[in-house]
């Protein structure tokens, strides 16, 4: 009876050690937990291979470096990708799938839906090759590497990486602009989505990176959050007995090497340590989940990005909210959400730019009325003036009767009255406006997450979440 | 010398095998997890809408629903139909009317029969105190089973038993934490017979814990107190404990978590909730119940399960929620008059779980 009382005491014990670790300092300040600062300049490092003439590697602000053209227009990939009821995208080493074609009907690969329905724009003579140019190699191109050439049906070559032929989007105009996907994880049910192309990270083996809403993440091999403490000094790891109850240094093997951003330091108890930038890396022994940011919760602790993005607009906050997390939230604490769209076309092209058809969001968001769009999904007004030192973030005028952008002729008063028969300025993320949900009543309440088809990836909206403890929904758009 | 070894051997034998039932014996007498501080803890590791079934299926005389948003496509734009099919005319104007139900004038899916569960008996709690016409009885004969809810949803077959709501809300239910539901019960003296129990309802943080198969729940696990984040489901209630069966005062009401993967915030509100509970040691199983609030119970549905899956259990949840409406029976609207929630229960069962405090 005695033992397995103090058995029991022991256990518990433990167990209250956790959880007093990790509610005890939630109070973390965000700003330093999830973003780093526009003057801070750090980039996720990659490692270099030979490239085909007019390539180029472009870092951008959110997910890390991209190939681009000699114009700095990113390059993305098509993988082929099963919906329900069909499929679409590039085989790998296969040709493109993006013809001259135009479009002008739904496939019906999305579900419950029949194909041949006439799509919103099928008058406008689109083609996927309109939206997305593919990236043509000259005459003499020579394939090298991950490099090679695909054949296209009008006999011109298209560069293809790593097996998949290549495209630029039609929404990129500068250098960095990724507009037309993302390296965090989409598509599904959300359609067959274009990824950017990229080099590999700079990491060791063992190492991750996968991209998140607030940047790229570094996790181990077992996607285990890796961390770093402020009571360290450069290169050297102050983290000793107590200390050692809570966190593991990440060991080195015995044959790896300093290189680049990497550091193999000798932690005090003889092993041999990693450090990223001089800070040396731990697990968090509390984390009963991967991709953890329960680490962060403690003072002085910090989850390791190879890049954060960049703070967004000062007005913007972060609230906690009950499904489990943290979202980005407006001045009132009102959950900000994105709004996703892709057609069922075989080219599965985005609607979800305010320079797209409209029809499909002002459906979801008010069943074809404009006015009850505004109110089930409010803009997120801006100052007309307003700037974020984030490139992600802008301030666009919108026509929001239409939805649509309007251009910069719209006349400034209109846009300072917030006149609805004028422009309105309206933050903008990824040159998309964001939006806030009327249902919404309290500070933090993610009602409006899902509100669309497909758990509002093909036609609706997500939260902009920052943190999920339980789903890890901040690694999926 | 050798026999002396021997016997020293044996007899050293004999102490261990002493040692051995003592601290078997210990266990069990300490066993019980009350008996410490008059604490046990439960945590939900199964539920399903209390839905009365027969094999016959005569509660549904007219057959199961069809009406899913695939049935309302092909009776209203069949193929070869006149003009061209358009997005904006067909699929839109469904999905439109899917998230605004609740402001349309019309309702899209009038043309589609409906068919409610017929009969007089459910599963269920009396929730009003009263018998009335439309109550039922239960299969034990007891009178004034409130549970209008299963009249909407008894003949749609994605409810009934291995139907897709039925199977994949509860397996959603055990795999996605954020579902973590749970109550505590705290001043028991007995877990047979009791007059007065404290029953607070907690979010967990932690994974179910399962036996060698991965399919089965034991007891014994622990959980930790979501308090930072599961603020929203906590509540506290009165009950008492008879004959093993535990009853609650209503909550007047109660968030109850209630996510399908990839969807950050669904839940249940219920009203008037009460549990009724067969407790032993080690599980608790019976109903929860109470009055469901309709726009909640709509608006969770449609956010949760997507056209293509709702077509699955052949409806929408934009086709019940005329039903809906039509059969609530409580708490009407300030303004018009209308009842905004129907009774419902839930069959659920929970297990023993050892529930730890931020603050212990």
């Amino acid at each position: 009876m005695h033992l397995n009382n103090f058995l029991a005491v022991v256990f518990v014990a433990a167990i209250v050690a956790l959880v007093s670790t990790a509610s005890a300092a939630a109070d973390t300040p965000s700003d330093t937990m999830y973003w780093q600062s526009a003057a801070s300049g750090a980039q996720e490092a990659y490692f270099e291979e030979e490239l085909p003439p007019g390539i180029q590697v472009v870092a951008t602000a959110l997910d890390g470096p991209v190939y681009a053209d000699a114009n700095g227009r990113t390059l993305y990939r098509w993988p082929l990708r099963a919906l329900r009821n069909g499929s679409t995208g590039d085989r790998k080493d296969g040709p493109s799938n993006c013809t001259d074609e135009v479009l002008r009907t739904e496939v019906g690969f999305m579900s419950p839906y029949p194909a041949g329905l006439v799509l919103p724009y099928a008058e406008q003579g689109v083609s996927c090759t309109q939206v997305w140019p593919p990236v043509l190699a000259s005459d003499d191109a020579v394939e090298m590497g991950k490099w090679s050439l695909a054949d296209r049906a009008d006999g011109s070559k298209q560069w293809a990486y790593d097996g998949f032929p290549l495209y630029s989007s039609h929404l990129d105009k500068k250098a960095g602009d990724v507009l037309g996907g993302t390296k965090i994880g989409s598509g599904g049910d959300g359609g067959v989505v274009r990824v950017p192309a990229g080099p590999l990270p700079d990491i060791p083996p063992g190492f991750k990176v996968l991209g998140s809403s607030t940047g790229r993440l570094l996790v181990n091999g077992d996607d285990y959050s890796v961390y770093s403490w402020d009571g360290d000094e450069a290169n050297i790891s102050n983290c000793v007995e107590e200390c050692l109850n809570s966190w593991t240094p990440v060991r080195a093997p015995q044959v790896s090497a300093d290189s680049g951003d990497w550091t193999i330091i000798k932690h005090p108890s003889g092993i041999n340590q990693w450090a990223f930038r001089s800070r040396p890396l731990y697990t968090h022994n509390n984390d009963s989940r991967s991709r953890s940011f329960d680490g962060s919760d403690v003072p002085g602790w910090s989850n390791v990005y190879t890049q954060r993005a960049v703070t967004p607009p000062d007005e913007f906050t972060v609230q906690d909210a009950a499904f489990g997390g943290q979202v980005l939230a407006d001045s009132r604490g009102r959950t900000i959400y994105l709004y996703n769209c892709r057609d069922d076309s075989v080219a599965q092209l985005a609607c979800d730019h305010p320079d797209a058809a409209q029809d499909y969001r002002l459906a979801i968001c008010g069943n074809g009325d404009p006015e009850v769009c505004r109110e089930t999904f409010p803009y997120v007004v801006a100052e007309a003036d307003a700037s974020s030192e984030s490139s992600l973030w802008s301030v666009m005028l919108i026509d929001p009767n239409t939805g649509r952008r309007v251009g910069e002729s719209a006349t400034a008063s209109a846009a300072a009255n917030g006149d609805g028969e004028g422009a309105l300025p309206v933050w903008a993320y990824n040159q998309r406006p964001v939006y806030t949900y009327g249902g919404d009543q309290t500070p933090g309440e993610t009602r409006g997450d899902s509100f669309g088809e497909f758990l509002g990836r093909r036609n609706g909206y997500k939260a902009f979440v920052l943190r999920d403890v339980f789903q890890n929904l901040h690694f999926r758009r | 010398m050798s026999q002396n070894r021997t016997a020293i051997k044996a007899r050293k034998l004999r102490t261990l095998a002493l040692c051995i039932t003592t601290l078997a014996a210990a266990s069990a007498a300490t066993a019980q997890p009350y008996q410490q501080d008059g604490r046990i803890g439960y945590v939900l590791t199964e539920r399903h809408w209390a839905i009365h079934e027969t094999e016959a299926k005569t509660e549904c005389p007219q057959g199961m629903n069809s009406r899913g948003s695939r049935d309302l496509f092909a009776e209203q734009f069949p193929e070869g139909g006149d003009g061209e099919r358009t997005v904006v005319d067909t699929r839109l104007m469904i999905e439109g009317y899917q998230y605004h139900t609740n402001t349309a004038t019309t309702d899209i899916y009038d043309s589609l029969p409906f068919y409610e569960a017929q009969g007089d008996v459910s599963y269920g709690l009396n929730l009003d105190g009263e018998v009335s016409a439309d109550d039922f009885k239960n299969s034990a004969g007891e009178e004034g089973i409130d549970n209008q809810l299963y009249r909407a949803l008894g003949c749609i077959a994605g409810y009934r038993k291995d139907g897709p709501y039925w199977f994949f809300e509860n397996d959603f239910m055990i795999n996605n934490g954020y579902n973590r539901w749970m109550i505590e019960l705290s001043g028991v003296d007995d877990l047979v017979n009791d007059d007065e129990v404290t029953v607070t309802t907690y979010r967990g943080l932690d994974k179910l814990f399962t036996d060698a198969t991965g399919e089965g729940f034991i007891a014994g696990g622990t959980q930790r107190v979501d308090a930072r984040w599961g603020q929203s489901f906590v509540e506290e209630v009165k009950g008492r404990i008879k004959d093993g069966v535990l009853t609650t005062e209503p909550i007047t009401q109660a968030k109850i978590p209630w996510s399908q993967p990839g969807v950050s915030d669904g839940y249940h509100i219920f009203k008037d909730l009460q549990l009724q509970l067969t407790l032993t040691s080690q599980v608790a199983q019976g109903l929860m119940a109470g009055y469901v609030d309709v726009e909640q119970f709509n608006h969770r549905f449609r956010t949760n399960w997507s056209s293509h899956h709702q077509n699955y259990g052949q409806s929408a949840s934009a086709s019940e929620y005329a039903a809906l409406k039509r059969l609530a029976d409580a708490y009407p609207d300030p303004e018009t008059g209308a009842n905004t929630a129907i009774s419902g229960a839930v069959e659920v069962t929970l297990t023993q779980v050892y529930i730890v405090h931020p603050d212990e």
